[in-house]
């Protein structure tokens, strides 16, 4: 059954809610960068907002944005995570820490726990249906995105958002610092090309795609599938890509370009180089982290350009990573999280 | 379209190490809520529904590196793990997936090492906080799974991996999945929930009039579920059905349940729908139960709104092993499963009254008089992510 991506909306360290990344691309040098806010007052009332940590007022921004004009039932929301509201978690943690645990405000332990992004969401968007989170590492969003597509599958939903939100704190920031997430110097375009040192540079995402059965003016792909993986050999990636081409009715030689999260990260960026080659020798590669930067969250936006491209019928030069610009009809989506969860799907115009 | 069956369970909570364990507890009827022993927490006036290992223990019996960097999350998500494994005679990890629910993860630890993290201190644990790290870990204990997947939705996080799994065999995404949750007991959490006043002082009195909160509790469970043909191919010898299941938004408000409990009888209608029985087919209800005054009024408004006035006996185990939150969907799946299959029904420990707006009277003693062919057990968490599934005997 075919699954289109209606719309999607984003908030990163790219302006946010519109799509000027794909033209005027923002290209960041440096270690941290938060997200671009938009103007929250349009999507939430100030005084809910003053109740909400950052993080839930970027998820109902994005959701609320990706439904604009939208006005039939949603039927699911299904939101990946990797750390939650980790703002709002230090918070409680660090008083209690500081202060005992004696008299401990509520108000950020109800916001700590991961689901408060998806059931928020539901909550303004009045939506009783099918609601879900999933908090795995890097693959938090395919996890989701692989639930919603399960969910049209069975026949149980005929539309979702699906959201990946994530946000980094600078005391975060640090703690991954101390674990060798991030490159000891500055981030540069030109490492994002055989990576030499370990290390990525964090941003923030916070993407919501609605996701329906009819195919619109507005759509701006298809879905054909997805496949998750654990520690997959080439051969169980290239069985994964048979079965997406059978379920897309197309072979090997139709896939265009093959997206690809390459951080800047030696043994990550290693893994993407190692697999995407010797699968698609001559395919052209798009790569998005560059733009994005790294967080649990980031391989939402992989789908997000690639989705993007396909509607726009281009690739754009400051997204090819390696090959020839061609007017894209069917790109595969490639992400993998320390080389142990892996994800590839199949997206067509 | 091929039916789901269970063929291995494992259990780890307050009651016991292990499904005879807890049977047996059940049985006694007996609260395994007391005083806390391993938590390093200043609220000892508060009881807990404690696991009785301590870390090192639970080390040892799994046979780990002394060393190891693993929290008491995974630890007790990996004894019962191999419970389940064991049960189910799997050996092969082909098409196999695991789907762990957990909120709390490493936080045991982090809020050990937090600010010492920033010292360049105990920094291997930084690594080992996120929900999906220890699911990594559980699941590596069994071969070379397919794929593994962390959910987390606070106290229905055990129940949602359960219906995971089980649409990832329908849509054949899988032949078989490991699913349930494991959450250890938290500093963290259980400030949390003091901060919101829904800790009683006293063992939790679930659906009572004079109800006062919740104990909080720790464990893990899990399920192995199969396709019946598979299952039976391999030589499985299944244990019971999982008939239906559901799962709906209450969309209310973060941390309370909306008066008519909406979410709730969405999610126990959309389970009996998709089980394809009727209400009346429902022989016993292992209900959420927290014991606080507002889930208990509301899941008892929902029972009646989907039962009428022909509620099935129905209890809450909560006074048995404290709210085990994010396992809680699991160690009541198994607790589920244990009453189907011995046809015994679990007493509601603590009962004096009903709660007069519903007048529900709950199973107060250990039934073994009753014939049980359909359960259901209710998992319902903070932001109204209710979910409930339905086990059912192979044959009826």
């Amino acid at each position: 059954m075919a699954v289109y991506i209606q719309s999607a909306a984003q908030i990163s360290i790219q302006s946010p809610l519109c799509d000027d990344w794909f033209t005027n691309p923002i290209l960041r040098e440096g270690r941290y960068f938060r997200c671009e806010e938009p103007d929250f007052k349009q999507f939430v009332d100030p005084m809910s907002a003053r109740r909400m940590g950052r993080l839930l007022k970027r998820a109902l921004a994005s959701a609320k944005s990706a439904l604009v004009g939208y006005d039939a039932p949603l039927d699911a929301i299904v939101t990946g995570t990797g750390l939650g509201c980790i703002e709002t978690t230090e918070k409680f943690l660090l008083a209690m820490l500081k202060e005992g645990e004696q008299a401990l405000p509520p108000s950020h332990f109800m916001q700590s726990t991961h689901n408060t992004i998806g059931s928020l969401v539901a909550q303004h968007l009045k939506c009783h249906g099918y609601n879900n989170t999933f908090t795995h590492r890097g693959a938090s969003f395919d996890c989701a995105l692989q639930d919603a597509l399960m969910q049209f599958d069975l026949g149980n939903i005929s539309s979702a958002l699906v959201c990946a939100n994530d946000e980094m704190t600078e005391l975060y920031f640090q703690l991954f610092d101390q674990i060798g997430y991030w490159k000891r110097e500055e981030v540069k375009a030109e490492m994002f090309h055989n990576a030499q040192t370990e290390g990525s540079f964090a941003g923030e995402v916070s993407a919501t795609f609605l996701l329906g059965k009819e195919k619109t003016n507005n759509t701006l792909c298809r879905l054909d599938g997805q496949v998750l993986m654990y520690e997959p050999g080439e051969a169980r990636v290239r069985e994964a890509i048979d079965q997406l081409l059978k379920q897309g009715g197309i072979g090997w030689s139709d896939i265009d370009a093959v997206v690809c999260g390459y951080n800047a990260a030696k043994s990550n960026d290693e893994v993407y180089g190692r697999m995407v080659n010797s699968l698609f020798p001559d395919v052209a590669q798009i790569y998005y982290k560059h733009l994005f930067g790294e967080s649990f969250a980031a391989s939402a936006m992989g789908y997000y350009v690639a989705a993007v491209c396909l509607k726009r019928g281009e690739i754009p030069a400051h997204l090819l990573f390696k090959g020839q610009p061609v007017t894209p009809k069917h790109i595969l989506v490639y992400n993998h999280f320390q080389n142990k969860d892996h994800s590839v799907a199949l997206l067509s115009c | 379209m091929s039916r789901i069956v269970v063929t291995g369970m494992g259990i780890v909570c307050s009651m016991g190490c292990g499904t005879d364990q807890v049977f047996s507890a059940l049985q006694a009827g007996v609260p395994c809520v007391g005083t806390v022993r391993h938590l390093q927490t200043s609220h000892t006036e508060l009881p807990v529904g404690e696991v009785a290992m301590s870390n090192e223990e639970m080390i040892l019996m799994l046979d780990l590196p002394s060393d190891m960097v693993i929290t008491r999350t995974p630890l007790l998500g990996m004894v019962a793990f191999q419970q389940a494994i064991k049960q189910a005679g799997l050996t092969d990890a082909t098409r196999t997936v695991f789907v762990n629910g957990t909120t709390v993860g490493g936080m045991e630890k982090s809020e050990q090492y937090y600010l010492e993290f920033f010292e360049g201190k105990h920094t291997e644990y930084i690594g080992a906080h996120d929900c999906g790290a220890g699911t990594e870990q559980i699941g590596r204990l069994f071969g070379h799974l397919d794929s593994m997947l962390t959910i987390s939705t606070a106290c229905s996080s055990a129940t949602n991996s359960i219906i995971v799994g089980a649409n990832m065999i329908r849509s054949g995404r899988a032949k078989a999945a490991i699913v349930g949750g494991t959450e250890s007991l938290s500093k963290f959490h259980l400030n949390g929930f003091n901060s919101l006043m829904i800790l009683d002082g006293a063992p939790c009195k679930p659906f009572d009039r004079d109800r006062n909160g919740l104990n909080l509790g720790e464990g893990a469970a899990y399920l192995v579920i199969e396709e019946e043909e598979s299952a039976l191919e391999r030589g499985a010898r299944p244990i019971c059905l999982l008939s239906g299941y559901g799962n709906a938004c209450d969309a209310f408000h973060q941390t309370a349940t909306s008066p008519e409990g909406e979410g709730a009888y969405l999610a126990m209608t959309g389970a009996l729908k998709q089980a394809g029985i009727a209400p009346s087919d429902i022989d016993y209800i292992n209900a959420h139960g927290t014991g606080t005054g507002n889930n208990d009024q509301c899941e008892s408004v929902a029972i009646k709104r989907v039962f009428g006035s022909d509620v099935p006996c129905f209890s809450s185990t909560k006074a048995f092993t404290g709210h085990t939150t994010s396992a809680a969907g699991s160690v009541e799946a198994v607790i589920s499963i244990l009453s189907l299959m011995n046809n015994y029904i679990p007493a509601n420990l603590n009962f004096s009254n009903p709660i007069e707006e519903t007048g529900l009277l709950p199973v107060t003693k250990g039934r073994n008089d009753v014939r049980l062919n359909h359960v259901m057990s209710n998992s319902f968490g903070f932001g109204g992510n209710d979910s409930s599934c339905i086990f059912s005997k192979l044959k009826i």
